[in-house]
């Protein structure tokens, strides 16, 4: 194979599809959904001014309580808001579906609430337009259509015979033209990946690992732009009419795109059903009356509970005790609960994981679906950050919960005549307890918890490659 | 200059071409006649070596086709009956690409008097492809020939569909080509013209080469009754 006719071939390719006025009009297109994706991927990021400014009127809430008892500070709370990641620009994934502050209290794991789903009309589930959405969905469809009369038309029209004759390898004309038609998709591509450089680079909260994520966005939609090109040559040389490799790649798009993924979740949540959120605390509920009731005295498991204790203190009341009794109460009654909801939780989180498995391991056969995994995971809007998010925030509940029965243990007086102890606790305490601080799940996690998508689309652009050497063994001119 | 050994070619059951055998000396125009399905397209595709010949051997200047196709493929060159070419280019910038495909890298001046000489007016050269008419595209076709400078040029029923002005200048652009010294195998339906451009004709019947010889003593009317007669 010869480079310089590679090149001439590419060059020539792109000289044809960029002296054609439909080309302009695409452009046009893409340029008008991109600046409206943009504007939306903006709009939603900068939400996290919001969050912030929200997470701090809460921790200034919590701090501003004057002295008071522990446990009425355990119900006062506090707010958790997740902050975006800086790529959800690009990508919103599942973000608007899934709710963005929980109010995080004692005994009490609330939902998350706040999505934009929630407040939004219904027609959300259509859809919105990222630029994510607009390069995994628009984007293919436009190389089809650039691409999909590459080599049949030459053959129909007679110009295939041309080029052979002129010395040119059938290897050297499908690469050639699959190398101009990704050197246009890529450049298609290029509007997007430069507004999102401009973002990060004016963002004040960009680290170097968002940078480390953009790179690998910028490989992966690359690589999938060279595999969708490869493709679209590999049909059209395949094609018996430029009518039939249009079907044929719209079809494609048609299965990869819309039915695939769609069919994968549907049959997901028929195979592995989720509880209703009804059943899931009905079932939690259930769970924590096996243990007793702390707030009867009569209850087997709480009153043999205070006698061990008591016996290990040697004395008789929970008033001789050297700690506040309904503190230690509370943090043993946290402990059962969180773990009875941890346990939950966990069964449910498998559930859902069960579910999304089909579709990650579907994208080994559609690199449509792992391209768009892959993205979701590496913005941080994925399933996975937002249970990130989740863990963080029942992590910081209950630690915020156990702080408040340990103050309680340790200064409210168990005997209302022990004058060395109060009823109230000092409102420095408020400060000493950290402000909940999210952190997004690492790359190399995000990374992890993508691989069969990441080796999905490293194996399609292999397969790409070995499908059109294989078809310009077998090709013919006639 | 060209030769057919024994060529034959099967597509599946069908028998396209049986045995046969052709001598084309250089600077010779021979022109292939016969009903559709008689087998001149398969032959001028195993002369391309885009075919490959159940039977026999084609060879271009002694050189076999199918065992050095480098060597053959700089010495052909190929018009086909109609010349599409790429559309959104214009006749330069097809030339261009096509010249520079075959290995040459000829400049904007030689390339504007390739088609130039082809015929094609100079206020045409710059104007996208598909807004020329089919004989302007042949003329593109002709250039392309001449930029690679071909020996051989393998046309493809390239009067069909031509108006008679079309198809005079097209017969006096093959003279002069042949003149040249370049060789002409051409496939075709026109009798008139293989009389008025060939130097030699050959009759082709279900795949058989029933008639071969030279055109000088005839006249259109004769080689049309010789047609009729062995088709």
């Amino acid at each position: 194979m010869k480079k310089r006719t590679l090149l001439i071939i590419a060059k020539q390719f792109c000289a044809s599809v960029f002296k054609s006025k439909a080309i302009y009009l695409l452009v046009l297109t893409l340029v008008v959904l991109l600046v409206i994706a943009a504007r939306s991927g903006v709009a939603y990021y900068d939400q996290n001014h919001y969050r912030i400014d929200h997470q701090q009127m809460a921790r200034e809430s919590w701090e501003g309580n004057p002295d008071k008892h522990p446990h009425r500070m355990a119900h006062f709370g506090t707010f958790a808001f997740r902050l975006k990641h800086p790529l959800s620009i690009f990508d919103f994934g599942v973000e608007s579906f899934t709710g963005n502050a929980v109010f995080l209290e004692a005994h009490k794991q609330n939902v998350v609430n706040f999505s934009e789903a929630s407040f939004s009309t219904g027609l959300l589930r259509f859809g919105e337009l990222s630029m994510a959405m607009v390069l995994q969905t628009i984007l293919p469809l436009i190389i089809f259509f650039i691409g999909y009369s590459a080599i049949v038309a030459d053959r129909e029209n007679g110009t295939l015979k041309i080029l052979l004759t002129q010395g040119a390898k059938w290897k050297e004309i499908l690469f050639g033209k699959a190398l101009g038609l990704s050197a246009i998709s890529l450049l298609f591509c290029l509007p997007f990946l430069g507004t999102i450089t401009f973002i990060l680079l004016t963002e004040e909260h960009v680290v170097q690992d968002d940078w480390m994520r953009f790179a690998i966005i910028v490989i992966a939609y690359s690589l999938v732009c060279f595999i969708l090109s490869f493709i679209t040559i590999y049909v059209s040389l395949k094609s018996d009419s430029s009518k039939n490799a249009l079907v044929k790649l719209l079809g494609l798009w048609l299965l990869m795109v819309i039915l695939v993924p769609r069919t994968s979740q549907a049959i997901g949540a028929y195979f592995y059903e989720t509880p209703s959120k009804v059943e899931f605390r009905a079932a939690i509920e259930q769970d924590v009356l096996k243990y007793g009731d702390s707030h009867d005295i009569n209850d087997p498991f709480f009153k043999a509970l205070k006698d061990s204790v008591l016996q290990a203190n040697h004395v008789k009341t929970v008033e001789e005790l050297p700690f506040n009794y309904g503190g230690f109460l509370m943090s043993k009654g946290e402990r059962i609960s969180a773990n009875i909801y941890g346990e939950h939780h966990k069964q449910l989180l498998d559930q859902y994981r069960k579910q999304n498995q089909l579709t990650q391991w579907l994208a080994i056969i559609n690199p449509f679906l792992a391209l768009k995994n892959l993205s979701m995971s590496v913005s941080g809007t994925d399933f996975e950050s937002y249970v990130h998010f989740q863990e963080q925030a029942e992590d910081y509940r209950y630690k915020l919960a156990q702080k408040m029965n340990s103050l309680q243990m340790k200064y409210i007086t168990p005997n209302p005549n022990d004058k060395t102890k109060g009823s109230q606790v000092s409102r420095d305490q408020w400060k000493s307890f950290s402000d909940f601080q999210y952190t997004q799940l690492t790359t190399e996690a995000a990374i992890l918890n993508v691989k069969v998508s990441i080796i999905s689309i490293l194996s399609w652009f292999i397969f790409s490659i070995a499908l059109l050497v294989y078809g310009a063994k077998k090709a013919t001119a006639i | 200059m060209l030769e057919a050994i024994n060529l034959s070619k099967k597509y599946g059951e069908h028998q396209a071409l049986k045995s046969l055998n052709l001598n084309v000396p250089a600077g010779e125009t021979y022109c292939l006649l016969g009903q559709n399905g008689a087998g001149k397209t398969t032959t001028i595709n195993l002369f391309l070596g885009l075919l490959k010949p159940s039977g026999g051997k084609t060879l271009i200047n002694g050189v076999e086709v199918n065992m050095d196709k480098n060597t053959t493929n700089s010495m052909i060159a190929y018009i086909p009956e109609v010349v599409q070419l790429y559309g959104n280019l214009n006749g330069l910038e097809n030339l261009e690409f096509f010249s520079r495909l075959s290995g040459h890298n000829h400049s904007k001046k030689w390339l504007v008097s390739l088609l130039s000489k082809a015929g094609l007016k100079e206020k045409h050269h710059t104007k996208k492809l598909s807004s020329y008419s089919k004989g302007m595209r042949q003329k593109v076709g002709v250039a392309i020939a001449l930029s690679k400078n071909a020996q051989v040029i393998f046309m493809d029923e390239p009067t069909s569909g031509l108006d008679p002005q079309a198809t005079a200048e097209f017969t006096a652009i093959c003279k002069e080509l042949v003149s040249e010294g370049k060789t002409i195998f051409m496939a075709t339906h026109d009798i008139f013209n293989a009389v008025n451009v060939g130097s030699r004709i050959g009759i082709m019947k279900e795949g058989e080469l029933i008639h071969s010889g030279k055109t000088l003593d005839l006249t259109a009317i004769e080689l049309q009754d010789l047609y009729l007669k062995t088709i």
